[in-house]
């Protein structure tokens, strides 16, 4: 017998399906995950215990074995080493500038993000205590020091530099999209002005820095000098002049076939050759900057190419035939997207120079590292073996670094990564 | 060979009657590989010419040479009057005139749709902010799409893709627009409404050259078909001559093949 549809019916709507979520009890979950098999299980029980054997070992050497008085009493060395005493205030007050500047510079960020999620252009993420989740290394490394110096001075002075960050911070949020430019100049000059203060009227010149702040001063001038120079080099290397292309690939060559030490070395006792006469020798320390630029932007210019073979030749097609020239084609199509593709490669590379600024040590410089075995040297501490205590601390502050810069390149990644999905 | 089929009506162009592009004897090689054999063409203003053919038989290089996406390496190109030479101050003067539009798109990923249309009105033709992005506007609206100016390309369907592409090639105000398999790389459903754009602009009279497999857009819109094959252009006509009474042999084969 035919059915028959007497009514019309509104059609029900089915509830839309969501994937099965599974809510698995902790003793199934270890049951599944660590003794699914007899020999899980014996991984499960050896890893375990020598995971806890070791977690005990550090825990009670940090906590209760370490003489960590070799770290404070030179805490003073590891921050800023042979800094004149006198004007210990121009770094405080550099701090405050950078603090100021980093605030506003961020305030705009945030602004200009809010915007482009609110417009549907980007997705809302992050989720809550993004900020706070974000400084993590860096509050930690704070605490550390702060631990350390157990001056209530210090103590204030970086709690007022956290409240010019956020006063600056909130000024930063009302800036106006559109004047994003101006802020990123602002940041700019700021940062300029921070080392100035440092250096200037009467100031300490950069040649007689020393513990974090040069290690601070060689990286972050060293990644600020060479990425320029390496995206330049890189551009070169692709360029149609074959003069041009042979002296980027010549360059480019020649440096990464061979360590880093000697390019130190270079720099530090040969560079006089390669300059005229007349010229006064540079400090040791404007040496290392010029080696670990030289260096890095070797390395930068290797990964940008793979960024810029990434962009599709489409691309630059399509800019040309809308009547862009060579250089804008490059500026505004090629670049950005090249860039973006080598986020990961770009901050590894950043890191690991970071880190090989440790490497001055051995022309004679004293950045952190120095600092570390120096301070076993001293008659109070000879000979006690106190130097695990200061290694630790230094690795930690090259951890807490590090950290920090891979988890903003993720964040950097996945904030541009919107255009592509 | 070609002059055989180079009837009356294959170098005398349609439209107003006078001419927008000349291509005498052009060819082109790739290596070893002779993509163009000597084609000549006229296209006048106003004419709406429709290129097809099996695959690799150049249509796509013919194209390209005209806004020097491709250098030809024997022959002449004339567009609107100037010569297309290797002087690069030419090169840009014809590059304004014609907008070419691909059949993968190629808007720019990192800049919204906005941004993708006013780039080269305000870098190239040096247009104050405002001008360009009104003029943008216009122009989605043109393709029915203004609601989709702050999004990134990535955000869009393929239709709504190639639409913008239409309009970011209109902004630089072309007298010439060239078409690259417009929507080869397109869903079926997304096909009409890039189609149904186009109709619009050769309604409007812009001279346009469509290298496309959509024989219902040739057969409704355009004034000659060109049919190519190796290289050669092979017969042009009319969409009733070249569809009812093709003269050449290939030509039937083709015709066979697609229809």
């Amino acid at each position: 017998m035919a059915t028959r549809v007497d009514t019309i019916e509104p059609i029900p709507v089915p509830e839309p399906e969501r994937p099965p979520t599974r809510r698995v009890p902790p003793q199934e979950w270890a049951r599944e995950n660590l003794f699914s098999t007899w020999w899980n299980s014996l991984l499960t029980v050896v890893f375990g215990a020598a995971l806890a054997w070791a977690l005990y070992k550090v825990t009670r050497f940090v906590f209760f074995d370490a003489q960590w008085q070799i770290v404070e009493r030179n805490l003073r060395n590891f921050v800023v080493f042979h800094f004149p005493r006198g004007e210990t205030w121009r770094v405080w007050a550099a701090l405050f500038v950078v603090a100021g500047a980093v605030g506003l510079g961020a305030g705009a960020a945030a602004t200009r993000r809010e915007i482009e999620v609110e417009e549907g252009r980007a997705p809302a993420g992050g989720g809550r205590f993004l900020l706070v989740r974000r400084a993590v290394p860096l509050v930690l490394l704070v605490a550390v020091l702060l631990a350390f110096a157990r001056s209530l001075e210090a103590t204030l002075l970086v709690l007022a530099a956290a409240a010019v960050w956020l006063v600056f911070r909130l000024a930063g949020r009302r800036v106006p999209a559109r004047h994003a430019r101006w802020v990123a100049a602002i940041v700019f000059a700021a940062l300029v002005a921070a080392y100035l203060t440092i250096t200037a009227f009467g100031g300490v010149p950069w040649d007689r820095w020393g513990g974090l702040l040069l290690t601070v001063f060689l990286a972050v001038g060293g990644i600020a000098l060479s990425f320029p120079l390496g995206v330049l080099l890189a551009l070169g290397r692709r360029s149609t002049l074959p003069v041009v292309r042979w002296v980027c690939i010549v360059y480019i060559e020649l440096i990464r076939g061979v360590p880093l030490i000697t390019v130190l070395f270079m720099a530090a006792f040969a560079l006089g050759f390669f300059l005229p006469a007349t010229w006064d020798k540079p400090g040791l320390i404007t040496r290392a900057l010029v080696a670990f630029v030289a260096f890095t932007a070797a390395y930068v210019a290797e990964v940008v190419r793979g960024g810029l073979q990434s962009v599709p030749p489409g691309q630059i097609e399509a800019a040309q035939a809308v009547g862009l020239s060579p250089l804008r084609t490059t500026r505004l199509i090629v670049l950005p997207q090249a860039l973006r593709a080598v986020i990961p490669g770009l901050v590894g590379q950043f890191i690991s120079l970071f880190k090989d600024t440790s490497l001055v040590f051995i022309i004679g410089l004293t950045e952190i590292l120095a600092v570390a075995e120096i301070a076993t040297k001293q008659p109070d501490f000879l000979g006690q073996g106190l130097i695990v205590e200061t290694l630790l601390f230094v690795s930690f502050i090259y951890w807490a670094g590090s950290y920090w810069m891979s988890r903003e390149s993720q964040r950097l990644e996945a904030r541009l990564g919107v255009g592509y999905r | 060979m070609t002059e055989a089929t180079l009837t009356a009506d294959a170098t005398a162009a349609r439209g107003t009657g006078e001419p927008m592009i000349v291509m005498e004897g052009v060819d082109k090689w790739f290596g070893d590989f002779q993509a163009l054999k000597g084609v000549d063409l006229v296209v006048g203003k106003q004419e709406v010419v429709v290129v097809c053919g099996p695959s690799g038989s150049g249509k796509s290089t013919l194209i390209r040479c005209i806004n020097r996406l491709e250098k030809h390496d024997k022959g002449r190109i004339v567009v609107d009057g100037i010569d297309l030479s290797d002087d690069v101050r030419n090169i840009q003067e014809i590059r304004r005139e014609v907008g070419i539009v691909f059949q993968q798109f190629n808007l720019f990923p990192h800049m919204t749709v906005l941004e993708n249309i006013t780039l080269a009105p305000r870098h190239v033709r040096r247009w104050p902010k405002a001008k360009a992005r009104e003029k943008a506007m216009e122009l989605l609206e043109r393709v029915q799409i203004p609601e989709q100016a702050g999004k990134y390309p990535g955000q869009l369907s393929g239709g709504q893709q190639q639409r913008v592409a239409i309009a970011r090639a209109l902004a630089m105000e072309p007298k010439i627009m060239l078409f690259d398999e417009p929507t080869s790389a397109l869903d079926p459903e997304m096909i009409k409404e890039v189609l149904d754009a186009m109709v619009d602009l050769a309604e409007s009279g812009m001279t346009m050259i469509v290298v496309t497999h959509e024989m219902g857009f040739a057969r409704a819109v355009c004034d000659r078909i060109v049919f190519m094959a190796d290289g050669e252009i092979v017969e042009v006509g009319p969409p009733e001559h070249f569809f009812e009474n093709p003269q050449e042999e290939r030509t039937k084969q083709f015709l066979s093949q697609i229809l």
